[in-house]
């Protein structure tokens, strides 16, 4: 098995260009997303910006939710939050957007999709450096246990790709999908600990800390990138179990029904 | 029906057996999960309408091979077939020995991207490492008249433009398989008498090309081979002359 392994590993990076091709995709959605306009990178500050501004006085200001350094507490739930919603909304029509591809026999559609999750997560990289900067600003220094981040971001980037796998699929048979995703994003921002305080939250909620796995990436990354202390191992655990079950589900759907996706859309 | 073999056995570079397809039509709207539980109890007419039924072939590499038939008949669910945009159903089986990419009107081009980005893109897919585009980048772009337009979005392209951008990149970018479908239908005719001289030359570089085509004129010249489809079933399959003659005959 690990033989079989590297050698599809072997074939991906070296006899076939898929790796160099889903880079490039990869780089070119980027792009598209953030230098479209004069404005593109601009607006990418801006909304976090903006939405920064909008919570603290809300949560911090009027409702005195006293959570110290709220700013860069808040910055680390939306940045986790926006990778998630753009990486699973941003490819619900996956297979309808990038249609053009299917026509291509040597072309896997997960490539498609990983050239997709890696633009998101370009983008991800970018706003974590404007983490560390402002949080160094706040006197929030970095520290060795930055490194567990890998293994959240990894669980996250699992997570982020089974859904959309899930949701993309599912799409070709229920075209509303798109609307009730909206709906679902809607209710996960609140149902995360994005805004609130995560103990309090883990108190009074116990069992979303389990149904919602995006709850406990958010509270392990706090940990992680803000109180210098390792990840709560049982809880990345069962993150990473929970997202990986729902990658196969993913997986097995990718399988099932995107051969007919020229067909069905 | 066997295939004649030619005199020179070349590889099979496309071998199809046993491909039907079915297509089910049904006359409400079931692709939404609303329109799924408002209709759970109800029956609509869905009636089944076979496209293609009982299509065996082999084509060999190298070859120009036309397909014909009228509107309906099921040419461009055979090209899809053939070039793996559509499965068939069970049973069915295609070979394909090779890259191939598929031309009709802007099918593997994304109008979002610019044309050097589509360029990138299709080369990558059909195999060539991102230098090797970046080496046969200037040859698309000239052959395919766009050197102006280079950094534009295809999506304010003319329709001959688009199709001379994807012939270009199918050729430069050594397609081992060709579909044209109908692409002689747009296109200007300095452009076609450049196609042509192409589809001439391919013979000899070992490329098969399959050409779908109302232009029977074009299929009689360019086509040693063709298949007449008539209702979705092989009518004959053979020398393109019989072949043309059959289908004119046919709608005399």
């Amino acid at each position: 098995m690990p033989h079989i392994l590297s050698q599809k590993i072997r074939s991906w990076f070296i006899a076939t260009n898929s790796a160099e091709r889903v880079w490039m995709m990869a780089s070119i959605e980027f792009k598209l997303r953030y230098y479209e306009n004069k404005l593109g990178l601009m607006w990418a500050l801006i909304k976090p910006v903006s939405q920064i501004v909008m919570y603290y006085l809300v949560f911090q200001v009027l409702m005195n939710q006293q959570v110290e350094n709220y700013v860069i507490y808040l910055f680390v739930g939306l940045l986790l939050w926006q990778f998630f919603t753009e990486a699973t909304s941003g490819t619900v029509k996956i297979l309808q957007t990038k249609k053009y591809l299917y026509e291509y026999t040597n072309m896997k559609k997960i490539e498609i999709y990983l050239a997709s999750m890696i633009s998101s997560a370009i983008g991800l990289f970018f706003n974590l450096l404007i983490f560390i900067f402002g949080a160094i600003i706040a006197g929030v220094y970095p520290t060795y246990h930055y490194v567990f981040f890998v293994l959240i971001f990894t669980n996250l980037f699992l997570l982020s790709f089974g859904v959309s796998l899930i949701l993309s699929n599912l799409f070709l048979l229920f075209k509303d999908i798109t609307q009730i995703w909206g709906i679902v994003v809607g209710f996960g921002f609140f149902l995360s600990p994005i805004l609130y305080r995560g103990d309090l939250f883990s108190s009074k909620l116990p069992l979303l800390d389990y149904l919602n796995p995006i709850a406990g990436i958010i509270n392990n990354t706090r940990n992680i990138l803000i109180y210098s202390q390792p990840p709560d191992w049982s809880m990345l655990m069962f993150d990473l179990t929970y997202s990986l079950i729902i990658f196969l589900i993913g997986f097995v759907l990718l399988k099932k029904y995107s051969p007919k996706a020229s067909e069905l859309i | 029906m066997e295939n004649p073999v030619n005199s020179i056995s070349s590889p099979v570079a496309i071998k199809v057996s046993n491909v039907n397809k079915t297509f089910q039509l049904s006359d409400i709207k079931t692709d939404t999960l609303k329109g799924k539980l408002f209709n759970l109890f109800v029956r609509g007419n869905s009636r089944k309408l076979k496209a293609l039924q009982n299509i065996n072939f082999n084509i060999l590499e190298g070859e120009n091979f036309g397909i014909i038939g009228r509107n309906g008949s099921g040419k461009s669910t055979l090209v899809k077939i053939m070039s793996g945009a559509y499965i068939p159903d069970e049973g069915g089986e295609i070979f394909r020995n090779g890259s191939s990419m598929l031309l009709n009107l802007g099918v593997g081009m994304s109008h979002e991207l610019t044309a050097r980005q589509n360029i990138y893109v299709s080369g990558s897919a059909l195999g060539l490492k991102i230098k090797d585009i970046d080496n046969i980048m200037g040859h698309i772009i000239e052959f395919a008249e766009l050197q102006d337009f280079v950094d534009s979005k295809i999506k304010y392209f003319s329709s001959g433009m688009i199709q001379r951008l994807s012939f270009s990149i199918a050729v430069h970018a050594k397609a081992d398989i060709i579909f044209l479908d109908e692409v002689f239908a747009v296109g200007d005719a300095k452009f076609r008498a450049k196609a042509i001289d192409i589809l001439e030359k391919s013979m000899i570089e070992k490329r098969t090309i399959i050409m779908v085509s109302h232009s029977l004129a074009n299929i009689e010249k360019y086509c040693k081979r063709a298949l007449y489809l008539k209702n979705g079933e092989m009518a004959f399959l053979g020398d393109s002359k019989t072949a043309i003659a059959m289908y004119n005959k046919d709608n005399d």
